[in-house]
């Protein structure tokens, strides 16, 4: 056994490189605007929440509507913010700005620096999908090869964006459904302009229920990285054939294979071939 | 699947880190929940009115008198469903007897300041527009709306080029919003006598209020008695109590 190298999760014809410790997985501009968006999304959620239950309902008045079950029913009060509908109005309309303004530097990063070639999906993206999908299912054993992200992470965080910009135009739409009525009516009119709105923000927040949830079940090793930038790859999920509450635990991560070198930089190559002392 | 025999502790100091970052966004956490409340921090409500003031400057740069509203073809007219609603105790209803027939002033920076009895409102060129009414609080209710373009009584009365603002106010408890002189003068504002083809009801304003579908419903006085218009803006019965004053569609 001592001679043999360190079992990594996946055997057969692709081997992990030796791990490495990142010193700036996310750049600083994505740390600042994520952890922006997180506080402008709640804001934006509570305070439209708000907004929304002095008229928790879509239909126009002497009308019914279609395609919302709980029409006419207020959202609970502790899932709202802003206190009163002008304050929540106040609170709405300057946070817009900050959302906005936010998603522009973040995407004019991730464009400009070429990481969207991390989360733009590609040929081959449904497959992986298809694979991590059975691999948590426990039908598949070996997590698959990912870069930066799973194939269900890509997809994630790529539809975020999109999501926002259907949440940003259905908002100006029910803003300004007179100054701007031809976008209003792009998106069917006041009332179905509402909606989208409403269903971008479930959407929205589903996603990101989903995301923290995954960082907490899967991959909390990955929390720091979005602060200070530091991330140890051999905590990742693929090196610990990590599920959901499966192998969460660090000591599911394979030891180093370089000993009595912890602090192994990205700068710094590592040695190809792990040698046991 | 790693053997269980690299099972170690791992990298002591980060996970020491991690605990610190964890606990350190906690209590951060808890306590901006605790200087926010549901309302929000105090301290933000001078960034809220500064961003208010901001927003009103973006939203007369989209403002346009060309910019319309029409109420969809298939969609249905509110009826009995429109809402009705006033701020005094009860039903504000025009006493004549008491305070003599209804007449509507138009004064302030104004060349000839007119008092208009219901009857003059009628003499004058009428429109009637079916368009939605928007609510503060989201819905939107479609009326047609008969009455006279405010624009052409302000023609009428020959209102100074340098008013910047009207007054509009009410036999309601005292209860008046003042608009921006380019939302009072687009073309669909109107000072209305009629809706869905009768007289304007006690319920929703009578005997005439201010319409426009490009103001929030309550910017547009209902149970109008005076037009003023004036260099200064006058605020308004919400806009006073922290709903936006300029409140545009």
């Amino acid at each position: 056994m001592p001679d043999e190298p360190i079992p990594q999760a996946h055997d057969g014809e692709e081997e992990l490189p030796p791990p490495r410790i990142e010193r700036n997985r996310h750049a600083p501009i994505v740390r600042v605007t994520h952890w922006v968006a997180v506080v402008a999304i709640l804001v934006m959620a509570g305070s439209g929440l708000r907004i929304f239950n002095a008229y928790p309902a879509f239909h126009r008045r002497g009308e019914t509507f279609c395609c919302y079950p709980f029409e006419g029913r207020a959202i609970p009060d502790w899932l709202t913010f802003g206190g009163w509908l002008g304050g929540a109005r106040h609170w709405h309309f300057a946070m817009m700005w900050v959302l906005v303004a936010n998603g522009f530097v973040y995407l004019a990063y991730v464009y400009l620096r070429g990481e969207w070639r991390d989360l733009v999906p590609r040929r081959g993206d449904i497959r992986d999908v298809v694979q991590m999908v059975r691999f948590y299912l426990f039908i598949r054993r070996e997590h698959p090869l990912q870069g930066k992200y799973n194939a269900l992470q890509k997809g994630a965080y790529f539809a975020m964006p999109w999501i926002a910009v259907l949440i940003v135009l259905s908002g100006i739409a029910i803003w300004k459904p007179v100054e701007l009525a031809p976008l209003t009516t792009l998106f069917g009119g006041y009332v179905w302009a509402r909606y989208w709105h409403f269903i971008g923000m479930v959407a929205l927040l589903g996603l990101a229920a989903g995301h923290v949830f995954m960082v907490f079940a899967v991959d909390p090793y990955v929390l720091p990285s979005m602060i200070t930038g530091r991330y140890n790859e051999r905590f990742a999920p693929e090196r610990r054939n990590g599920r959901p509450f499966y192998h969460l635990l660090p000591r599911w991560a394979p030891r180093p294979a370089v000993a009595d070198a912890p602090e192994a930089h990205v700068s710094a190559p590592t040695p190809a071939s792990p040698t046991e002392p | 699947m790693p053997p269980a025999g690299v099972a170690g502790s791992g990298d002591a100091s980060a996970i020491g880190r991690r605990r610190f970052l964890l606990a350190a966004g906690g209590g951060a956490g808890a306590a901006l929940l605790a200087a926010c409340g549901s309302y929000g921090p105090k301290s933000a409500q001078r960034i809220l009115m500064y961003a208010e003031r901001k927003n009103e400057v973006v939203e007369r740069a989209l403002f346009r008198h060309r910019s319309m509203d029409v109420a969809g073809r298939h969609a249905l007219d509110a009826g009995n469903a429109f809402p009705a609603y006033f701020i005094a105790p009860s039903v504000p209803v025009w006493d004549p007897t008491a305070n003599g027939p209804w007449m509507l002033e138009v004064s302030g920076m104004v060349a000839r300041p007119m008092r208009l009895s219901l009857a003059d409102l009628q003499r004058m060129p009428s429109v009637t527009q079916r368009i939605n009414h928007y609510c503060v609080e989201g819905w939107q209710a479609i009326a047609s709306w008969t009455g006279v373009r405010l624009r052409d009584l302000a023609a009428v009365v020959g209102v100074d080029p340098a008013a910047r603002y009207a007054d509009f106010q009410s036999f309601d408890d005292g209860y008046h919003e003042s608009w921006d002189i380019e939302s009072a003068m687009h073309p669909q504002t109107l000072v209305a006598y009629g809706m869905d083809g009768a007289f304007l009801g006690a319920a929703h304003g009578g005997p005439a209020r201010i319409h426009s579908p490009i103001k929030l419903g309550y910017k547009n006085t209902k149970y109008l008695t005076r037009i003023e218009f004036m260099p200064v803006r006058n605020g308004g019965y919400w806009s006073d109590q922290g709903y936006e004053w300029y409140g545009g569609i």
